[in-house]
């Protein structure tokens, strides 16, 4: 099987020849084509360049396109520092205040340079091994967009005290997110994956995931052009992730690696694939010996589950990460052999 | 007492800072505001941060609220002038800020509203801080105690180079590091590994690492 064919056999639960190994590696392939950020998250040939390295080097099942959106903030005017190992960050937000909204101009995904950076580099990606690779976007669900517009505390503030001024919020950054991603979709990425940050139990309460978050992404949702995966934002997503089931378009949630699968696979029924594994940030702490260890106890616990990916939480594997460990998780999966449905 | 702190975390646990706001001026306008700080507020945040940390009952977006009901209550307490030893914060000087590259300063701003409201004499650098300019302005104020925050690994590393600033200029125990940010959460051992003399689980244990901090910075003065 190609990588393109055991996804979705994983999708609709079919017999597998191994496990699909899917950790994200968008940061990393700047590492091993020795490519400057700066040019890496601007030039699609240069991001597109690293992720042919990345699957060269660890034969991964999923190649991920840039996971930059602080660019997102810098498409509405916040400011950008670029760093040497990290995806870009927001140094200032482009307003400071609610009172500023009205004032911002939104920008058009079709033509922003900084948006149809995304939409180029998943062209490219998918012309050059879409074929048999899917391509994963990465995106935050559309209640996580104005932090890197206002700043974060702006926009929690917002959404606990002022209600009238986050719907206002919300009605401008909605069509433009569907449009952004409609975009990405068209351009080839197979699924687009969303950190869940306004829905994260370490970030809001649960009165905010049901009464802000979920009415607002089911509606977006539903108006998008294909599969999503839900993405546990860097914390334990089992709190809140029966408030996240039954939403349109989703096809998978990556679950964190603090997370108790089997009551993941329990909540979020048997026909969702469910991606666990490895820490991004502490995976290149760990020993090869541990990684191999660690992956090993999890593809057997889920060794019945069909529909199990075996992935990274979190954001990007950290650049320091030795390639030994990525290698460690990969021969793991290989070494667990068939998945029969 | 325990009943007012308990509404009063209640409040806060639903995110209802205009109802935790009113409990404690209700409170105020029999006691006064003069020690709604120790005796009310600062018990209650105790709490808040002791389940934060063990039980993860509370979300960020609560003790950001919290946060908030403290600056309103520290505003409506200088407004009155109703400060606590005559006027002049009574703990510090200590200062805080983001590590070089570092731009995520929500933590580190409710770390100095939790340090004001337990009487520290808080100097917050902001963002993107250069190691050398903490020592410079730790050595200016006569800071016994910095305070750096980072979010991520990468930026979390360049704390070492406060580390090796401070150790440079023979500083070493005089001047405290102490670290945190969501970063030190996740990765055990991480504070040990930058160099830092100590972390705290969460924004609300700030000021107990502190005194802590400041203490351990006397001793090394003192040779106790």
């Amino acid at each position: 099987m190609n990588s393109m064919e055991r996804v979705l056999a994983t999708l609709a639960g079919k017999p597998l020849d191994r496990r699909v190994f899917a950790p994200v590696l968008g940061l990393y392939g700047a590492r091993l084509t020795n490519c400057p950020l700066e040019q890496y998250y601007n030039d699609p040939a240069a991001y597109t360049a690293g992720q042919s390295a990345v699957r060269e080097t660890f034969r991964p099942d999923v190649l991920c396109a840039p996971l930059a959106f602080a660019a997102i903030g810098a498409a509405f005017g916040s400011e950008l520092t670029v760093l040497a190992t990290e995806s870009p960050n927001v140094r200032r937000p482009a307003i400071q205040s609610l009172e500023e909204w009205d004032s911002l101009v939104p920008p058009d995904p079709e033509k922003h340079p900084l948006l149809l950076y995304f939409r180029d580099t998943i062209r490219l990606m998918a012309a050059q091994h879409g074929s048999e690779m899917p391509i994963a976007m990465v995106i935050p669900i559309p209640m996580d967009i104005p932090a890197v517009i206002m700043g974060l505390e702006n926009w929690l503030g917002t959404v606990l005290f002022d209600p009238d001024g986050a719907k206002r919020v919300m009605e401008m950054i909605i069509p433009l997110y569907v449009r952004l991603v409609n975009g990405f979709f068209a351009a080839g990425a197979t699924f687009v994956a969303m950190p869940c940050g306004f829905a994260s139990s370490a970030i809001v309460t649960r009165e905010i995931v049901t009464n802000f978050t979920r009415p607002i992404l089911a509606k977006v949702l539903a108006q998008l052009r294909g599969p999503v995966i839900l993405h546990n934002v860097g914390a334990p997503m089992l709190p809140y992730l029966d408030l996240l089931t039954g939403l349109p378009s989703v096809a998978a949630y990556i679950v964190d690696q603090r997370d108790d699968l089997a009551e993941a696979r329990r909540l979020v029924g048997p026909d969702s694939v469910l991606f666990g594994g490895l820490d991004c940030t502490t995976i290149g702490q760990m020993t090869v010996a541990e990684v191999d260890e660690r992956c090993r106890a999890i593809l057997e616990e889920r060794r019945h589950d069909p529909r199990f990916v075996l992935g990274t939480s979190g954001p990007d594997v950290s650049w320091n990460t030795p390639p030994e460990n990525i290698h460690a998780m990969r021969k793991a999966v290989e070494s667990f052999g068939r998945i029969d449905a | 007492m325990m009943d007012l702190q308990q509404a009063l975390i209640e409040r806060i646990h639903l995110g209802d800072r205009g109802g935790a706001n009113a409990l404690l001026d209700a409170w105020a306008l029999e006691s006064g505001y003069e020690h709604l700080l120790a005796e009310v507020l600062e018990p209650a945040l105790l709490v808040i941060g002791e389940e934060w940390n063990s039980s993860e009952t509370f979300t960020l977006a609560q003790v950001y609220v919290a946060a908030k009901v403290t600056e309103d209550l520290l505003g409506k307490i200088v407004a009155l002038r109703k400060i606590p030893s005559g006027g002049q914060p009574a703990k510090g000087p200590v200062l805080i800020g983001n590590i070089e590259e570092d731009f995520h300063a929500l933590g580190r701003k409710m770390v100095g509203t939790f340090l004001r409201a337990e009487g520290w004499d808080v100097h917050d650098l902001g963002n993107d801080v250069p190691a050398a300019l903490f020592v410079d302005k730790a050595q200016e104020i006569s800071a016994r105690v910095i305070g750096v925050s980072a979010m991520m690994m990468t930026t979390a590393c360049n704390i070492k180079r406060v580390r090796e600033e401070i150790d440079q200029r023979g500083l070493t125990g005089r001047i405290q590091l102490a670290v945190g940010g969501a970063v030190f959460h996740v990765c055990p051992g991480l504070a040990e590994e930058v160099g830092g003399d100590g972390t705290a689980a969460n924004a609300l244990g700030a000021g107990g690492l502190f005194e802590r901090l400041w203490e351990q910075s006397i001793g090394k003065e003192t040779g106790k």
